[in-house]
C-alpha cells in the first residue's frame, strides 16, 4: 500500500529532478565543445571529445583566480556581517518586543521588496561621497543592509515563539541580555541562522546589477560580473559563455553541497519540536 | 538598560565593521595623473578584428612612449552601456575607452559634458581627413546631442556596412547562378523555393528583419532621404514610396517563401548557425559576423552589397572617447593616432574588420579585399544609411515587434506604417 502510494511521489520527483537538471547538462554539454562544433551540430549535438580551450581562455581571459577570490571575500563578509546583523535586530524585535515592532517589520519587508534598480543612483552618489565607490568594501555594506533586511524579518517572526520560559529560567540565574542571547537564543536558533548564512552567500553570490555598477575596475569584480565579458554588442561565443557559466556556477554548487546539512537541519528544525 | 543595550549594539556594529574593513580593505588604484600610465577599456574581444589591431596599436605605443605602461582592461558591452554615465562622472574614469556611436549613447555624455572636445586634434591631426562624410557622421554631435554636426567627441577606427553572404556550395548544388543584380536575386530565390529551401536566414526576434526591411526601403531611397529620416531634416514619412514599397515587398518575400514565416521568434545568432550549417543560401547582414564566418564556414562562399541599391546600412564604428575627467589626456590623443595609422588598420583590415584608413594594395587576404574594396565603393558613393532604430529611442523594440507581426501576417503593410510612423512621430525630438 505504502509503495502503491510511494510511486507517484517518486515519478514526480524524478520529472522535476530532470527539469532541474536538465540547463546543467546542456550547460556542461556545451562547455567542452569547440565552437566549430557547436556551429555544425547546434546546443544538443554531443561533443566529440573534450575541448577544454574554452574554460582554459575565459580563465586566463579575466584572471578568474581573483574574481573567485573577490566573489567568496564578499559573499563570505556579507552572509556573516549580515546574519549578525538580522540576530541582533531580531532580538530586539521577536523577544525584546519592541513598541512599534509591527510598524518596523512592515518597513523591513517594505525594503525587501524594493527593486535594486531603484537603488543603483542613490547607492552610486553615497559611496562616491563616503569614497567607497569601486571599493568591496562598498558592495560589502550594501548587501549585508539588503540582505539583513531579509533576515531580520524572517529572525524575528522564529524568535516571536521563542518559548519565553528559558529565558526566565536564565533571568532567574542572573544572565543579563547579552547574556541571553549569545548563552540561550543563539545556540538555540543555531539552524535557522546557518540556513540564513548559506542563502545569504549563495544570493550575494548570483548578485549582478549592484556590483555591475557599484565595482568599475577589473581588480575588484566579482564572478558574476566577470560573465557578462563574454556579452558582445551582437555576437556571442556560445561555447565560452557556457565555460564561464559552469565556472561561475560550481562554487556556488560546491559550497551548497558543504552546507546541506545544515540546510536540511534548518528546515526541519521546526517540524520536531 | 535600554541605553544600555544600544551601546551593546553599537559596540557589536563597530565591531563588525572593522572586521570587514580589515578584510575588505584594498580599495582601488585608480588616479594616477603623473602621466606614466594611459588606462584604457574597450569591449571587443581578443580574437577579433578590433582585439587583434588593438594589441598591437598598445604595444606601438608603449614603444614610442618609453616609461609609460598601458593599463588595459576588457570590459563587457553591457557594462559599459549601463556605467558609462556614473564612471566618466567620478574619478575612477580611464583616460580613454571605446563607446557606443549614436545619439542616445554618446550622444547623451557629450550634452552631460562628461567627454572632451576632440575638434582641435581631429583637425591637427588630420583625422578628420581619414574618414569619409559617413564614417564621420557618428563622431560629430551638436550642442542637443544630435549627430552629424557640431564638435568631434569620438573617433572610429574601423566601419561596418551590410552586405549579402552567398553560399557559393549550394547555389552550385542547385545550379543556381550567383546573382549581381535584383532581378537575378529574386529568381534565384525563387529557384531556391521550388527546390523546397528557404533561401533567406532571417531573426524576427532580433535586429536582422528590421535590416531586411530597412534595406528595401533604401532600394528606393536617396541621401536627403536618409537625412530626413535620420538626422530629422524634413518631416519623415512612413507611407511615401521607399516605406510603402519596403513593407509590401517584404510581407510579399514572406508570402513566396523567401523568408520563413516561422523565423518571427528567431534570434540573429540562431540565423548566423543556420547559414554556417548550410541551411540557408542567403543571410543579409552586417559586416560584424565576417570573421567568424571566416573561420567556421566549411564551404565556399563569397559576400557582395545589395544588389541594386546605392545605400545600405552602415556607420563607422564604435568611437574612441576621451572622458571629461582623464587625467592623461595627452597620451590618449597619441594612442588614437597609432589606431589610425596605416600600419594598425591594414592589420585589422587582414583580420576581417573594415578599417577606414587601410590601404587596400596592402590587404593579402582576397575575401578581405572583397570586404575592403565594397566598403570603399560604398563610402565613395556616399552609401552608409545607418540603422532603422537609431532615429527614436526604444523604436528599436517597436520595429521588432512590429515586424514579427508583419512576418507573422497578423498585420498588413498599411497597419505596420501607421504604427511606426505613430512611434516615430511619438519619440522624435523636437527642434
Amino acid at each position: 500500500m505504502t509503495a502503491l502510494r510511494r510511486y507517484p511521489v517518486l515519478v514526480a520527483l524524478a520529472v522535476g529532478a530532470l527539469f532541474m537538471v536538465l540547463p546543467f547538462a546542456v550547460v556542461a554539454l556545451n562547455a567542452v565543445k569547440s565552437p566549430a562544433e557547436y556551429s555544425a551540430h547546434g546546443p544538443l549535438g554531443l561533443p566529440h571529445g573534450l575541448y577544454l580551450d574554452g574554460v582554459e581562455d575565459f580563465w586566463q581571459r579575466v584572471d578568474f583566480g581573483r574574481k573567485l577570490l573577490n566573489s567568496v571575500l564578499i559573499s563570505g563578509s556579507v552572509a556573516v556581517g549580515a546574519a549578525v546583523l538580522s540576530v541582533l535586530n531580531a532580538y530586539a524585535i521577536g523577544i525584546g518586543r519592541i513598541r512599534g515592532r509591527a510598524w518596523v517589520l512592515a518597513f523591513f519587508v517594505l525594503a525587501n521588496t524594493l527593486p535594486q534598480e531603484a537603488l543603483v543612483y542613490p547607492l552610486y552618489h553615497l559611496s562616491k561621497q563616503a569614497g567607497l565607490y569601486d571599493t568591496r568594501l562598498g558592495v560589502i555594506i550594501v548587501f549585508t543592509v539588503i540582505q539583513s533586511a531579509f533576515g531580520t524579518y524572517l529572525l524575528s517572526s522564529v524568535l516571536g515563539r521563542f518559548p519565553r520560559e528559558i529565558i526566565e529560567a536564565a533571568r532567574i540565574d542572573g544572565a543579563n541580555r547579552w547574556q541571553v542571547l549569545w548563552r540561550i537564543v543563539v545556540p538555540v536558533s543555531r539552524p535557522t541562522i546557518g540556513v540564513l548564512l548559506v542563502f545569504f552567500f549563495v544570493w550575494t553570490w548570483n548578485e549582478f546589477l549592484l556590483p555591475l555598477v557599484m565595482l568599475i575596475s577589473n581588480d575588484n569584480q566579482t564572478v558574476s560580473v566577470a560573465l557578462g565579458v563574454l556579452q558582445g554588442q551582437r555576437l556571442m561565443d556560445a561555447t565560452m559563455t557556457n565555460a564561464a557559466a559552469l565556472l561561475g556556477v560550481l562554487p556556488a554548487i560546491v559550497f551548497f553541497l558543504v552546507f546541506q546539512r545544515t540546510l536540511t537541519r534548518g528546515i526541519a528544525a521546526g517540524a520536531v519540536k | 538598560m535600554l541605553t544600555k543595550r544600544r551601546r551593546m549594539t553599537a559596540a557589536v556594529a563597530a565591531a563588525v565593521t572593522g572586521a570587514l574593513l580589515a578584510t575588505a580593505c584594498g580599495g582601488s588604484d585608480s588616479g594616477s595623473s603623473d602621466g606614466r600610465t594611459l588606462r584604457l577599456w574597450h569591449y571587443e574581444g581578443p580574437d577579433s578584428a578590433m582585439g587583434v589591431a588593438w594589441k598591437e596599436a598598445i604595444k606601438e605605443f608603449e614603444a614610442q612612449h618609453p616609461g609609460v605602461r598601458v593599463k588595459f582592461e576588457e570590459k563587457g558591452f553591457e557594462q559599459i552601456q549601463k556605467t558609462a554615465p556614473m564612471v566618466l562622472n567620478s574619478n575612477d574614469a580611464p583616460d580613454i575607452m571605446e563607446y557606443n556611436k549614436g545619439n542616445a549613447t554618446a550622444g547623451l555624455l557629450s550634452e552631460q559634458g562628461l567627454l572632451t572636445d576632440l575638434t582641435a586634434e581631429a583637425t591637427e591631426r588630420g583625422w578628420d581627413k581619414k574618414l569619409s562624410s559617413g564614417v564621420k557622421t557618428t563622431s560629430r554631435y551638436d550642442a542637443n546631442g544630435v549627430m552629424g554636426s557640431g564638435k568631434w567627441y569620438g573617433v572610429p577606427n574601423y566601419a561596418e556596412y551590410t552586405m549579402v553572404f552567398y553560399n557559393k556550395d549550394l547555389f552550385e548544388k542547385y545550379g543556381i547562378a550567383e546573382p549581381t543584380t535584383y532581378d537575378e536575386l529574386v529568381s534565384a530565390m525563387d529557384e531556391f523555393v521550388a527546390k523546397g529551401i528557404t533561401p533567406l536566414a532571417n531573426a524576427g526576434a532580433e535586429y536582422m528583419a528590421q535590416q531586411y526591411l530597412y534595406q528595401l526601403a533604401l532600394s528606393r531611397a536617396d541621401r536627403s532621404w536618409v537625412d530626413k529620416y535620420e538626422l530629422y531634416k524634413g518631416k519623415n514619412d512612413f507611407h511615401d514610396t521607399a516605406w510603402s514599397y519596403a513593407a509590401n515587398t517584404f510581407a510579399d518575400w514572406v508570402e513566396k517563401g523567401y523568408i520563413s514565416k516561422k523565423s518571427s521568434g528567431t534570434k540573429a545568432e540562431d540565423a548566423g548557425v543556420s547559414w554556417i550549417q548550410g541551411k540557408s543560401p542567403i543571410l543579409f547582414s552586417g559586416s560584424w559576423w565576417y570573421g567568424r564566418f571566416e573561420s567556421e564556414a566549411t564551404f565556399d562562399w563569397d559576400s557582395g552589397l545589395f544588389p541594386g541599391s546605392n545605400l545600405t546600412l552602415g556607420s563607422g564604428g564604435n568611437l574612441w572617447v576621451v572622458p571629461k575627467g582623464a587625467e592623461n589626456k595627452e597620451l590618449a590623443y597619441d594612442f588614437i593616432d597609432i589606431t589610425m595609422s596605416k600600419k594598425i588598420q591594414n592589420l585589422l583590415g587582414d583580420k576581417g574588420g573594415v578599417p577606414v584608413a587601410a590601404d587596400t594594395s596592402a590587404i593579402t587576404d582576397a575575401r578581405a579585399k572583397t570586404l575592403i574594396s565594397d566598403y570603399n565603393t560604398l563610402s565613395d558613393r556616399d552609401g552608409l544609411a545607418f540603422y532603422p532604430d537609431w532615429p527614436v529611442a526604444g523604436f528599436y523594440d517597436t520595429l521588432v515587434s512590429e515586424t514579427q507581426k508583419l512576418i507573422t501576417g497578423s498585420e498588413k503593410p498599411d497597419a505596420y506604417l501607421d504604427n511606426l510612423q505613430k512611434a516615430y512621430d511619438k519619440g522624435v525630438p523636437r527642434r
